[in-house]
């Protein structure tokens, strides 16, 4: 036990940093060849498995559970082995989560293109999966937590409590929302139905989310953003109330998605007064965070990892602002159902989550095979070209979502719809080109990260590091 | 003087924000170019509205009717000059953050001279052909954020990279009052205070 433990175990962190990226580029391709799809429908090539309906559940699994979630595991391992100055509880356990993910997205990856979907969104995968993924997340939960229990240093730093918060909401909305009754191997129901079912779906929905997409990702802002400054959290109390306040909000906002259906009214405007609530919390983390980074402007010059964080909040702070705007249901009966819903999730998606997560990469991979970066100018370009792609994305969508809402609710002075579906779709013509474009810039960012980061790494010996005594002042 | 500055951004635009700070403008001065630039997008908007109008798929051209067009250049006019000095209120009050203490004024021409490009280009809006917009819309946002990058140091007078992470803070804020405007729009339609359409 005594020679295991003088060493951190990296070699997990390694295997899903390194899935992080493969994972990020496959995902972001097929965004970009179903974002073409509906600019040129023809791209489907009449094949079954190409057509949008199967692809567009493939490429969120694969962007939020394959990319986001490699990221998730491969920081949280880093994070909480770094801070609590231990080595993971159970190496075994640690690879065989490793291993059960990734199994997770092959089965993914092959079940959805072939059109076997449990139709709940963010949540197609059929019960077998679903069982495995619920093995698999347990697992992943008493490395963690074993992890935290034999830690050396008596504080839980902040960023461990937001990855284990993360942990234990999504192992309870996955368990609750993927409750279903199987008719065959590949086929089953959801034990809920109607309105029920949808809110379920969008009490996971949404924390997926808040917990997944956001709990999870500010503990990596909490560890990556101070490390790469090289300066102290801007407010540890400040992350400690926002912290108990996003857990207690984030929950309650789900109804938001179902403005105007059959939920009953008082739940829409809970959903929304929640939402709107959240603002406060939401910001609080990207106050610190920029905070954080304020204190750092003389390494900008030569350090453009910090930009990606910098811009990440931003992201982050701007999204988190659309969000609670979206959920007031005057708004949202414009906007539901249109292409403003889908920049909002962009502008969180790409520039909070994977951005943040380009930026830990870069701190992260590096390190792990003992390294410099390749080439800094790399990043520099990475950086312009996923900025300005994430810039046409959400400009693009504002103006075609809004549109839509408009056109969708003109009526002449009978009261007869001006125009038809179709005539909107055809609208939105230009705005689909220039998503795609924005889109493909992203991905290009991406493919140079890959190549950046292959230079770094290939040939060099996987780091070891031995672990540090804890400081005595703690 | 206005023409000069205007043209000297685009030729040479480092060395523009450091004439301008020397020149050391007074507000009237900002407000009297807010109001003369920012009224190009304004006019255009109500021309191109009242007199072009647009199309959508094979339906009819749409136009609004010169009331309604009046009165939503008014309040666009209004927030132009409300997102102008928002933002140079918001230069003034971050500027302790980053170590940049710069009078009222400084901070008003700073913001009143960021959006140069957005204000040209609002020429296009004669026609209000949507998706044409945003791609001329595009280079100029970019261009107007290129200028916000380079005028926060000049202006406020701090490092380049101390002045990236100023700048990022109010693109930021600029966003977020963007998208806060956007759900004013929404919910002021949804209540009744929309435009109104010329019965073709």
């Amino acid at each position: 036990m005594n020679a295991a433990t003088e060493t951190y175990n990296y070699k997990v962190v390694r295997q899903f940093a390194v899935m992080t990226i493969v994972w990020g580029i496959v995902g972001m391709l097929v965004g970009v060849l179903i974002a073409a799809q509906l600019a040129w429908p023809a791209l489907n090539f009449d094949l079954p498995w190409l057509t949008y309906s199967r692809l567009r559940p493939l490429h969120t699994n694969a962007v939020i559970f394959a990319f986001g979630g490699s990221a998730l595991f491969a920081t949280a391992y880093y994070v909480v082995q770094r801070t609590c100055h231990v080595r993971l509880c159970d190496d075994r356990l640690a690879a065989f989560t490793f291993w059960g993910w990734q199994a997770v997205i092959v089965a993914a990856a092959i079940t959805l293109p072939l059109g076997y979907t449990s139709s709940k969104e963010y949540a197609e995968l059929e019960w077998p999966i679903d069982i495995l993924i619920t093995v698999v997340w347990l697992a992943y939960a008493y490395v963690f937590f074993g992890t935290i229990l034999k830690r050396r240093v008596q504080h839980i730093y902040v960023a461990n409590w937001f990855y284990g918060a993360f942990i234990l909401t999504v192992a309870l909305l996955h368990v609750v929302n993927s409750a279903a009754l199987p008719v065959n191997f590949l086929k089953s129901y959801s034990v809920y139905a109607g309105v029920q079912d949808a809110m379920v779906q969008w009490w996971y929905g949404h924390n997926a989310v808040g917990f997944f997409l956001t709990a999870g990702f500010l503990g990596m802002m909490y560890y990556f953003v101070p490390k790469q400054a090289e300066r102290p959290v801007y407010s540890y109390r400040l992350s400690i109330v926002h912290f108990w306040a996003l857990i207690f909000v984030y929950i309650w906002a789900g109804p938001h998605h179902l403005h105007y259906t059959a939920l009953p009214d008082w739940a829409q405007s809970l959903g929304m007064v929640m939402s709107l609530i959240l603002l406060a919390p939401s910001w609080g983390g990207m106050i610190n965070g920029i905070m954080t980074l304020s204190g750092a402007w003389q390494k900008l010059r030569t350090d453009p990892v910090l930009r990606f964080l910098i811009v990440s909040l931003s992201f982050y702070g701007m999204s988190t602002f659309e969000g609670p705007m979206m959920s007031i249901k005057t708004v949202n009966a414009l906007s539901h159902y249109t292409d403003w819903t889908i920049g909002h999730v962009h502008s969180g998606a790409l520039g909070w989550v994977a951005m943040v997560t380009i930026g830990s990469m870069y701190f992260l991979l590096p390190r792990l095979y003992g390294r410099e970066i390749h080439s800094t100018r790399l990043i520099e370009v990475h950086f312009w070209l996923s900025t300005l792609g994430i810039v046409l994305y959400i400009s693009s969508m504002w103006v075609a979502g809004i549109m839509q809402g408009l056109m969708w609710r003109a009526v002449n002075t009978d009261g007869t719809l001006i125009y038809s579906f179709v005539e909107s779709v055809q609208a939105m013509h230009p705005f689909y080109i220039i998503r795609t474009l924005g889109g493909a810039m992203f991905l290009v960012g991406m493919l140079i990260m890959a190549y950046n980061l292959w230079k770094t790494c290939a040939g060099a010996q996987p780091a070891t590091a031995p672990i540090p005594l804890p400081a005595g002042a703690h | 003087m206005l023409i000069q500055h205007v043209v000297g951004f685009f030729l040479h635009p480092v060395h523009e924000w450091e004439d301008v700070r020397r020149q050391d403008l007074s507000i009237a001065r900002a407000l009297g170019h807010t109001l003369i630039l920012g009224a190009i997008p304004v006019v255009s908007g109500y021309i191109g509205t009242t007199q072009f109008g647009w199309q959508i798929g094979t339906a009819e051209t749409v136009k609004l009717t010169q009331w309604s067009a009046g009165i939503i250049s008014l309040l666009y006019y209004l927030v132009i000059l409300a997102a102008v000095f928002s933002i140079a209120w918001m230069i003034r009050w971050m500027g302790e953050t980053y170590g940049a203490k710069q009078p009222l004024a400084r901070c008003v021409v700073l913001a009143a001279y960021i959006p140069i490009p957005l204000f040209l280009v609002g020429i296009v809006q004669l026609f209000p052909v949507l998706w044409l917009n945003l791609l001329i819309g595009i280079p100029a946002a970019a261009y107007t954020v290129f200028l916000l990058y380079l005028g926060i140091p000049v202006m406020m007078e701090i490092p380049v990279e101390r002045g990236f992470l100023f700048a990022s803070a109010v693109l930021a804020f600029g966003l977020v009052g963007l998208v806060g405007v956007l759900a004013a729009t929404v919910i002021l339609w949804s209540v009744g205070f929309g435009p109104e359409f010329t019965i073709p």
